[in-house]
Order: structure tokens, then sequence, then C-alpha cells
């Protein structure tokens, strides 16, 4: 009987050429899968060998908690900080346009939507992810900053003249007292003060919004916001629709409404991938370009203090753009200047790696297994 | 009974005023609202761009009359009564798809090889397939063939990295001997009895061949594997020595005709004469693959009694009008159901020439747009707008594209192949297997410029290379793109039944025979719509090649290793321009026509994508 099986099991056996033919492309395919790992490590060793010069060069310290960023004019100082500000405005700016409209649309295509009008918006939103970075940087600078720059009232804007009439999307009554920018609050100290002055002047403060750089802050972080918009709305909308219908019918069996549904149910439940999706989309603003070299200009610049707003009408520089700046700059050779970039590049690196892993802990920590 | 409704009713009325009822609408009208805001982005970008590069309102109403007369009227009639008949439908996609794409496909193969020359892009064709197709045929003429396609790749490897590798390491040998004997007297001072080409040649032809005996005397092989032998020492010394002393100089005596011909009507030639070979039977499939070199003489014969240069019809006739007639063949042969669809290109391509032709007859102003010719077909031109093109910059977006997806479709197929079907859960190759998941996840996560700073860092300082060549821009975006193909062929991979599978292990096959014969031929839509998507997104990529200092130049590259130029580098260098012709008339023309490429692409993935769902159902 044993030697039956033993038999069989020989005629059974591949003639040994078909053993080593896929051994060979196991082999083969594994090295493609390793080359992924090759490149990590390659971005880790260019990154670091280039810092690592830099840093030989300008202490650490002093690129970590500098306030002055100027590489190529006179002698070069190397504070990250103006850099890194720059980038968290055209972060916050982004994030107050893309998180709200991307769980609105995600709530939307996930709860609401029926089938047919999913199946056409969500393709749509997602072109907005694809469209080259550098039309929306061109788009930023030559379309969008003119519009917000333009005087109100708006209606001169929206409105073509040759429709022949006008209609004021703010209404005159509204531009009394909307104070903007009132021309620098001073800080908490002379708080009550101001108070007294503010109601002084009042009357004489009219719609405002101080005239826009042809570089700025603003038109870069609103078109940043619209091109980060499907990340969010796509990998929440997926959260959402992966929570079970059963606690949907179970909400609906209780009496709720589709608004109870979304809001204390479907969005509690998938609050791990909204997080993510937010983090996700935040770090791809941080990475982006194109769009704030074009649009946001390269002056370095420390935040405006209680003065927020002025941040974003004025130009910034955010660490993509110094990268840029640098590159461009002419034979600068292997100066120290030249290693800063990659000290950026190292920057960028961490935090966005730090952030992609947080998105994913966050993903998997607090995830509700159904 | 009676009861029922009015219960139901009552509910009804009481809910219609209630709070809830209007709050739940606001929010549903405030969720419309924000969805509605990325969609009418979308609209607004594209909107402005479009007014400003396209001009509408500069042409006439006769003009638009005669758009709609002549273009909107019939195709929308067509596309209409082809909405109705399925078999129509079909026919006509394909129809679409074979005019379209070999139209799109021979022009960019024209302006790619026109660009750098077809001598030496021939040279490397015929080096890369000569040797596997010897191997082929030997395979054939052997019983015991499993050999061949592991051989056939390897085969091309090597003969590709010796021929392109042997003539330096010969050299360096020279100069290992000079170094290490040098200090002798008489040793030193002597010289190669022979020319060093003849050296290079015995070197290289012996080296290989020698080494294939060695290796089959040791094995006690069978008489039968001697052949192999002379094989190799043909294949070495044709692919080494041959290449600089005969194949080169024979090559670029060809005229340029005869290289397009080798270049593109051959392998034309051979995929038809597969195709076919496969559907009907071999001596039809020789026919068709002959009658396709025969078009291409004739074609080649014709412009030269006109004297005209024959090598841009060459291509167009192989790229073009061989896969229309391919589908036409088909249709009139095979499926004859749905054959007016065939029509569908035709009546678009005839209301355009027909309508330009009543243009003239009736002098309709037509809008004065900045898509033009000049446009696409000539140089950048600083100082007349209506004189710019980006000619040059368009043929080095599709080299770099070219060279990208060479780069980043095997491997990442292969990266694919692997995590999906051989990595196993657990163990070290396991947990090997997860962090390569892991670490693709992040690689999609990090900035695009500092894939730019890896591929300065590798490509300009560490391999030495000229900065911003073709190559190593496309090679740069290759990496950035990886990570994306990796995971879309992963999910086309796992969306394949594991029934199928099963059934080919079941019949006794093997591993890779199951993925090449059962698993691939099924995720293959899959993949290729994954890969379109992410050549579209990179098509726009700018960051990474001004990090690797790709410049903004003027003339065409000449070659995979001359500096590169595309079309966003020349977006992004002109946008500051203040003069509003360029800011606002070339420039959103050239941003017009990367987003509609970028759109074209997307739509042809999710064509594919349909296509391969309702196939696969």
């Amino acid at each position: 009987m044993s030697q039956q099986r033993d038999t069989d099991a020989q005629s059974l056996q591949r003639p040994e050429f078909v053993v080593r033919k896929e051994r060979l492309y196991r082999r083969l395919l594994a090295g493609c899968a390793a080359l992924t790992i090759a490149v990590t490590l390659g971005i880790i060793l260019s990154l670091s060998g280039g810092a690592l010069t830099f840093f030989g060069e300008v202490s650490i310290v002093k690129f970590l908690t500098g306030t002055n960023w100027s590489p190529l004019v006179g002698t070069p100082e190397y504070g990250v900080l103006p850099l890194v500000s720059g980038t968290l405005i055209i972060v916050v700016g982004s994030a107050v346009v893309a998180l709200p409209i991307g769980l609105g649309a995600a709530i939307y295509l996930s709860e609401y939507a029926d089938p047919r009008v999913r199946a056409v918006a969500k393709p749509a939103l997602e072109i907005l992810a694809g469209v080259p970075t550098v039309i929306y940087g061109y788009f930023a600078l030559v379309y969008l900053t003119p519009i917000l720059d333009a005087p109100l009232p708006i209606e001169q804007v929206i409105i073509p003249s040759w429709l022949g009439f006008s209609v004021p999307i703010i209404p005159s009554w509204l531009t009394f007292s909307v104070p903007i920018i009132p021309g620098g609050v001073p800080l908490l100290p002379e708080f009550t003060l101001v108070v007294s002055e503010f109601t002084l002047v009042v009357s004489e403060f009219v719609f405002v919004i101080p005239s826009l750089g042809a570089f700025n802050a603003l038109s870069a972080s609103i078109t940043v916001g619209i091109m980060i918009i499907p990340m969010v709305s796509s990998i929440s909308e997926d959260a959402m629709s992966a929570v079970p219908d059963s606690l949907r019918e179970a909400a609906y069996g209780l009496g709720s409404t589709k608004f109870d549904v979304s809001t204390s149910v479907v969005v509690p439940a998938a609050t791990s991938g909204i997080v993510s999706s937010y983090v996700l989309a935040l770090s791809r603003a941080i990475g982006e370009t194109m769009i704030v070299t074009m649009a946001a200009g390269q002056s370095p610049k420390m935040p405006y203090f209680p003065n927020v707003l002025q941040n974003f009408t004025d130009s910034v520089e955010v660490m993509t753009a110094a990268i840029i700046k640098i590159v461009s700059a002419e034979s600068l050779g292997q100066t120290a200047t030249y290693e800063s970039m990659f000290a950026i590049g190292l920057t960028l690196f961490v935090l966005t790696l730090a952030m992609n892993i947080i998105a994913e802990l966050v993903r998997r920590r607090f995830r509700e297994a159904y | 009974m009676a009861t029922k409704p009015e219960t139901g009713e009552s509910i009804r009325r009481e809910r219609r005023f209630s709070l809830k009822e209007i709050k739940g609408k606001a929010f549903e009208g405030i969720l419309v609202a924000a969805t509605l805001v990325g969609i009418a982005a979308l609209l607004v970008l594209f909107g402005y761009m479009f007014f400003d590069a396209v001009r509408p309102l500069t042409a006439s109403a006769e003009w638009y009359l005669l758009f709609f007369a002549t273009l909107v009227a019939p195709t929308s009639a067509f596309a209409l009564y082809s909405r109705r008949h399925p078999a129509v439908r079909r026919m006509n996609a394909r129809a679409f798809a074979a005019v379209f794409g070999g139209l799109a496909i021979s022009l960019a193969a024209w302006v790619v090889f026109s660009a750098t020359g077809p001598h030496g892009l021939l040279l490397y064709v015929l080096l890369a397939s000569i040797s596997p197709l010897a191997v082929a045929g030997y395979g054939k003429y052997v019983e015991r063939s499993m050999f061949v396609g592991p051989a056939m790749v390897v085969v091309t490897l090597v003969v590709l990295l010796w021929t392109l590798g042997s003539e330096v390491l010969v050299f360096a040998l020279f100069d290992l001997v000079g170094l290490l004997f040098g200090w002798i007297p008489v040793l030193g001072s002597l010289r190669p009895p022979v020319a060093p080409s003849i050296l290079v040649t015995a070197v290289s032809t012996g080296g290989p061949t020698l080494a294939v005996l060695l290796y089959l005397l040791r094995r006690d092989s069978s008489r039968r594997s001697f052949a192999f032998v002379p094989v190799v020492a043909a294949l070495s010394g044709l692919g080494t020595a041959g290449f600089d002393f005969w194949l080169q100089p024979t090559v670029d005596l060809l005229p340029d005709w005869v290289a397009y011909l080798g270049l593109v009507c051959l392998p034309v030639a051979a995929v038809v004469a597969v195709v076919v070979a496969r559907r009907a039977a071999v001596r039809q499939g020789l026919t068709a693959g002959g009658a396709v070199i025969a078009g291409n003489l004739a074609v080649g014969v014709i412009a030269l009694a006109l004297s005209v240069d024959p090598s841009f019809w060459v291509v167009l006739f192989s790229g073009a009008v061989v896969p229309v007639g391919y589908v036409v063949g088909d249709a009139v042969v095979a499926n004859r159901k749905g054959r007016v669809g065939l029509l569908g290109p035709f009546v678009l391509i005839g209301g355009v020439l027909f309508g330009a032709l009543l243009e003239d007859v009736i002098n309709a102003t037509g809008p004065d747009t900045w898509i033009t010719p000049t446009l696409l077909l000539s140089t950048w031109n600083g100082i007349e707008p209506t004189q710019a093109g980006a000619y040059a910059e368009i043929v080095g977006s599709i080299m770099i594209v070219s060279v990208m997806a060479l780069m980043s479709f095997p491997v990442g197929v292969g990266a694919a192949i692997y995590l999906e079907e051989y990595a196993p859960e657990t163990g070290p190759a396991g947990r090997f297997a997860n962090f390569i998941e892991i670490n693709i996840a992040n690689l999609a996560g990090v900035p695009s410029v500092v894939y730019g700073i890896l591929g300065l860092a590798l490509f300009n300082n560490f391999l030495d290379f000229p900065p911003g060549i073709v190559i190593s821009a496309g090679a740069t975006l290759g990496l950035l793109i990886l990570p994306i193909v990796i995971v879309s062929a992963q999910e086309a991979i796992r969306s394949v039944p594991d029934s199928l599978r099963r059934g080919s292990y079941g019949m006794g096959a093997s591993r890779w025979q199951t993925l090449r014969n059962v698993v691939l031929p099924e995720a293959v839509p899959g993949i290729l719509t994954g890969t379109i998507l992410a050549l579209g997104r990179a098509i726009g990529e700018t960051a990474p090649l001004i990090v690797i200092a790709v410049p903004v130049r003027t003339s065409t590259p000449s070659g995979l290793f001359d500096s590169g130029a595309a079309v966003p580098l020349r977006i992004f260098a002109s946008a500051a321009n203040a003069i509003p012709a360029y800011r606002k008339g070339v420039l959103a023309a050239l941003a017009v026509v990367l987003l509609a490429l970028m759109l074209t692409m997307n739509a042809v993935a999710i064509v594919l994508r349909n296509r391969y769902q309702t196939d696969g159902n």
C-alpha cells in the first residue's frame, strides 16, 4: 500500500525543471515587490545624506527654531519656521474649504443620493483630484486672484455688464460695520480701550477686504482646498458605506428621521474613517507644490499675529516652494543653500510620513468592527 | 381595515409642519450644496479656461448654425440610433477605438520617432527581438519546450546587457591588465597583436560560448543540447561584435522609410498575424501579416512614385489604417451584426470635413481660437503669441510618459502579482509581504517634490547623468506612480474569482501556468485601467521635473539621453508672463490641451472598466 502511494507521489511530482522555473518566476516577482522598499530606502538615504551635510554646517537647533529664511540673499540664514508657518497657513485655509465640503459631499453620496446620481457625482468629484496641479496653480494665479481682488460689492464681478442690471450680493445696508481688518487690533491689555474706540469709529468702517497681492495665500489655499475635496469625500464615503445597514434600520425602527440617522448613527460609526481621511487630505495639502509655488509666491515670513486675516492676503512661502526656488537658482554648486533643500525635504517627508501613519493608526485603533 | 389609511394620513399630516421635517430638508439642502460646490468648482475651472482658449463669442451665428448642422446634428442622431441597438453600439465603440486610438498612437509614434531618428531605435528593437525569436523557433523544433518562456526573458536581458556592456568590460580588462603588469618593462610596452575591434569581438563571442560549453560538459547533458553552443556563439557574435561593426553600419545605410518599415510595420504585421492565427488558422494569420507588409510596401512605392517622403505615410498606414481595416474586415467577415455601427467615426470625421468645406464656401467666421495647428505643431515663440506653439514640449511629454509606462508597468504588475498570488500570510515571508504593503501605502503619500529630490540625488548626482534628461525624468515619474500602479493591479488581481484558480489547479496547472493562462487574462482590463489613470495623473506632474532640472526648451529632445521637455513646465514657466495674449490666450489653450488629454485618458480608463465589468457578469 505504502509502496503504491510512494510511486503515486513520485509521478505527481513535477519535473525538476518546472520546479526550478516556478522558483525563478517567484523570485523575479518578489524582486519587483522588494524594489518598493529600495525606493523608500533611496528616498531616506538621499534626503538624509544631503541633510547631514547641511547640519554639519548649520546647527539643527538653529534650523528648527530660526525665524528668518533667506538662503539666497546676503548672508544666508536658514530658519525653517517661516516656511513651516507658511505651510500651516495654507493647510488651515484649505482645511476650512475642504473638510466641511468634503464631509457634506460624503454624507450626501452615502446616505441621500440615489445610485444614479452617485454614479455620476462620485467620478465627477474625483476628477478634481486628477487635474494637474500646475493647472490649478495657473487658475489660482491668473483667474482666482483677480476675482477675489475685485472691489466689492461683488455684483460687478458676478453679473456680466451685458445683462444690463446688477443684483447686489451684499446689500448696501449691510456694509456699515463689518470690520474685517480693523487696522491691527492691539494685544489683550488694551483690549477694553480698543473696544470703546472701536464703537466710536464703527460708522467709518465699510466692508473692505484688504487688497490682495498678485501672490497671496488666500487663492492658493482655496485652490488647494478644492483639490483635496475628493480625498475627504471619497475616503469618508467609503467609511460610511461600510457602516452596516442593520444599524440604520434599528435607528429608523426607533422613529429616527434620515437626519438623525446620518448625524447620530452613520457619522459617529464612521468617525475613524472620516478622521483618517482628514489627516490624509491635510498631508496632501502639506506636500502640494505647484499651486502654492505659483499662486502664493515666494516671500517667507513669520505669521502676523493678532491680525490673522492679513496672513491670507499676503504672499507666503511654503516648504515645497522653497525647494523649487533653491533648485531653480542658478549654479549653486555644493553650498549650504543647495544642501538646505535636502533638509527641508527631510522635514517634509517626516511630517507627511507621520501624518500618514497617524491616519492609519486612527483607522485601525478606532475602527468599529462589525 | 378602513382605519389604516386614516392613521397613515394623520401621521403624514402631523409630520408635514414639524420642525424635524424642516431640519431634515435644510440638512439635505446643505449636503447637496456641498456636493455641488465641488462639481461647480470643476465647471468654473474648465469654463474660464475654455472661454479664454476658444473664445466662442468671436464666431458668427452662421458658423454656429453650420457647426450644429454638419457636426452636432448628425453625430447625435447617430448616437441616439445606436443607443437603441446594442449590437450597433458595440460596433460603434470598436470603430471609435480603432480609428481614434489608431490615429493617436500612430501620430504619437511618428512625433517621437521623427524626433529621435528611426535608425537607433530600430537597432535596439532588432537586438531585443532577434534572440527571443531564435529561442522560440528552437523551442518549436524540439519536443520538450518547457524552457522557452524563461529562456526568452533571460536571453533578451543577457543580450541587451552584454551588447551594451561587453565593450566597456573588455576595455576595463585592458586597463586592469595595464595597471597590474604595466610596471614590468617588456610586458608594459607590449600591445595587443590585433585591432581592439577584433579583440572585443573575440571576447564577447567567445565568453558566452565557452560558458555554455563548460556548463553543458559539466552537467553531462544530452548530445542534443549541444545544439545550443553554435546558437549562443552566433547570437553573442551578432549581438555584440556585430552591433558595432556590422549591424549598426548596415542599419544606418537604410533609407528612413525602410527603417520605419522595420520599426513599425513588422511589429504590427506580427501582431495582426498572431491575432488572426489565434482566431482562425495559421495560414490565414500568415496571409493577413503578409497583406499588412504588402500594403505598407505599396504605400511606400506610391509615395516614392509621387516623390513624397513615404515615412509618415508608412507609420500612419501601419498605426491607423491597419487596425481600422482589421475591425472593418472582422465586421464584414465574422461579426455581421450591427455593421452600421462602423459608420460612427466617419459620420464625425465627414461632418468636420464637410463643415470646413462649407465654412469656406459661405464665408462663415469661426471662433478666433487659440487652439490652432500652430499651437500643436510649431515651437515656442516668446515675441509673437500667434506663432507660439508647444511642439517640443508635446514630444517631450510623450517620450517621458512612454519611458514611465515602460518602467512602472512591468515592475508594478510584478509586485502586485507577488503580493496577491505568492506572498504567504504567515512566517517571515508573510511579514516581509506585510511590510511591503505598509511601505507601498506610505510611498503613495510621499509628496511629489520629494520624489524629485530622490531623482536628483539618484540620477543627477549619484549616476552623474546630465541634468534633466528624458530617461531620468521618465524614471523619476515612474517611481512616483509605482505605488498607484501596484495598488490598482492588486485590486484587479484580487477581483478574479477564486473558483477560476481552483479550476486551473485542479487540472494540474502550476502556479505560474494558472497566473499566465487564467488570472492575468481576467485581470488585464482592470490593471490597464489603473495604469492609464496613473499615467494620466503623471502627465501633469511638474514639481519633480523642476527638481531634476528638466529645462524649458524650444527644440525637440533628440533621444532618451537628451534633455527633456514637458507641457506642464511650459505652463509653469510662462504663467507669470504679463502679456495678456500669453497669460490668458496661449497658456489657457495649453492648459485646455493638457486637461483634454487627462480627461480623455480618464474616459478611456472608465470605458475599459465598464466594459470589463459587464463582460465579467
